[in-house]
């Protein structure tokens, strides 16, 4: 007993925290796009942080309950809506079985996620739930147990929420403008003065051809002083691998496990969530990150769940 | 960070992984070290390593930042500390490292007309019978240099020169599991239908990737292939694509 899908989304899917492990074999690690966001929900949910979440693109999966349940949305604002009624984001709702849930506008951000209140009854593959081709079709149905949602349950995840964590993850991710950091790749060296400069300078957008993939951007062309043909290597997410027509792509949750395009640096995993979260055509620049500081700020970050 | 330790480069590739490089060149030499380190590695169960990935001439590991630093130490100053007492503890072992166990597969291969769809252009544009690109492609044992690009893909070498061949400028949208390729010098095995631009010759009946997690990749980096021709009917008997 679970969930259903009414009507698909364009690339909606279950992730958890994705699996490692089996690179060496090709297989991809997947996962959610923002972990930050899904990690949140499922800490509003007191869930397991391995617990499943929807993640839900836009336009999204018309998604029925069809049992009652507690759920928490996070993420990107989609304006959701149960039965047409709004309903709150970063906070445990209630859902009746047979209620709907909607998804209107994409207000703020890309990507949301729905935690439930649930075990979710499924076999894993390699350790997790994340597929790389899986994306959830109409009258798919997910076998979520909902936990019994009665008042009592309600009032505990209400009265344990912390309400300066959340403010503050969404503020991380959704009311910053600072650069997008990123530490120099192994290709570095192997583009001219120039297009480091503009690489650093110019201001980038994501192109609306992204999918979980990656992400590729619209920016200036940069060039390579030596030919754009490597041996492949180990890329990993956030990767900006430099194609050959002077484009930059950034490598995202669902990416191969080797690239033979030019590596020039990787974002730093504490600021992926804001990245996969910037809409499409929004201007960015990318800034010079150092190791130690990503280091000290994803321990800060992962501290706080 | 990034050092030098006798023939290595070792540099951080992002915040969580680490790379071991060599010489970047496609050789059996390197593939060795690689591998050896690898075994290494693995060998150890280091705490917070959840990836180690080979490729040619890299080794990369991903870390679990928390899991596999400290955080009162200098970043730098750990991995530096690690990667020299993981390469003085591999020179130390070499010796004994170097007596790997070797993994040779003979494969099948069916390389006739339905299956081979460039069997013919590369014959043109390499001036070479198709009976002699077969028996070239089929006279050597394979390195197996890199998995990836798709759960399983292979990617082998070198093959003789002479048939030798650029990838095809546009990807075909679909090309079948089992399909045995060559790109430049490569040759490699498609796991799944997959959109793929290399030259096509030939296809196993081996299903090469398998989702049941007891099977999966039936090679790994550093294991030997040595391809067999066969007809379409111990094709069609060994066929495993079903």
């Amino acid at each position: 007993m679970s969930i259903k899908i009414l009507h698909k989304g364009l690339a909606d899917s279950i992730q958890d925290i994705g699996r490692y492990g089996f690179q060496h074999l090709g297989i991809q690690p997947n996962g959610c796009m923002d972990l930050l966001s899904a990690s949140l929900a499922n800490s509003i949910l007191q869930n397991d942080i391995h617990t499943p979440v929807i993640e839900l693109h836009f336009p999204s999966s018309q998604i029925q309950f069809l049992e009652d349940g507690i759920i928490c949305i996070t993420g990107a604002n989609f304006v959701p809506v149960l039965n047409e009624k709004s309903i709150a984001l970063y906070k445990p709702i209630l859902v009746k079985k047979n209620d709907v849930l909607s998804m209107l506008q994409p207000l703020e951000g890309s990507i949301a996620y729905v935690g439930i209140k649930a075990v979710y009854d499924s076999p894993k593959w390699l350790n997790s739930h994340s597929f790389n081709t899986a994306k959830l079709k109409t009258e798919d149905v997910l076998p979520f147990s909902m936990h019994p949602s009665n008042p009592i349950a309600m009032k505990t995840l209400n009265e344990n929420l912390n309400h300066a964590l959340i403010e503050q993850v969404h503020n991380n991710i959704f009311s910053n403008t600072n650069p997008i950091r990123i530490l120099p790749g192994p290709a570095w060296q192997d583009v001219n003065e120039n297009a480091l400069y503009e690489l650093i300078n110019t201001p980038f957008t994501i192109s609306a051809q992204r999918n979980r993939m990656g992400y590729p951007l619209t920016g200036p062309k940069l060039n390579l002083n030596i030919p754009n043909a490597y041996l492949s290597s180990a890329v990993t997410r956030g990767t900006l691998q430099l194609l050959p027509s002077g484009d930059l792509i950034v490598l995202m949750a669902d990416h191969q496990t080797i690239g033979g395009y030019a590596n020039l640096g990787q974002i730093i995993l504490v600021d992926l969530p804001r990245f996969a979260q910037m809409k499409t055509g929004i201007s960015f620049k990318f800034s010079v990150a150092n190791l130690e500081n990503a280091q000290t700020l994803f321990r800060t970050m992962y501290a706080t769940f | 960070m990034h050092h030098k330790i006798h023939n290595w480069t070792i540099y951080s590739l992002g915040d969580h992984a680490i790379v071991f490089a060599l010489t970047p060149k496609m050789h059996i030499s390197v593939l060795q070290k690689l591998k050896q380190l690898h075994q290494l590695i693995e060998s150890k169960k280091i705490n917070g390593i959840l990836d180690v990935i080979p490729s040619y001439h890299t080794l990369t590991i991903i870390y679990d930042i928390t899991l596999f630093l400290s955080p009162t130490q200098n970043v730098n100053d750990q991995l530096q500390l690690f990667s020299t007492q993981l390469l003085s503890e591999y020179e130390n072992n070499a010796l004994t490292i170097n007596k790997n166990e070797e993994t040779i597969h003979q494969v099948p291969v069916c390389y006739e007309n339905i299956f081979a769809l460039d069997m013919e252009n590369i014959s043109k544009t390499n001036q070479i019978s198709c009976q002699a690109i077969i028996q070239l492609h089929t006279s050597k044992q394979y390195d197996v240099y890199s998995i990836g690009f798709l759960p399983g893909f292979t990617y082998m070498g070198s093959v003789d020169e002479k048939i030798k061949i650029a990838r095809h400028p546009k990807p075909r949208n679909e090309v079948a599991a089992g399909s045995v390729g060559i790109a430049g010098l490569q040759t490699g095995i498609y796991p799944t239908n997959s959109p793929g631009g290399w030259q096509i010759i030939g296809k196993t009946p081996w299903k090469i990737f398998d989702p049941d997690p007891n099977k999966l990749a039936k090679f790994k980096v550093g294991d030997q292939v040595q391809f067999y021709a066969i007809g379409k009917e111990e094709f069609d008997s060994l066929n495993e694509h079903i």
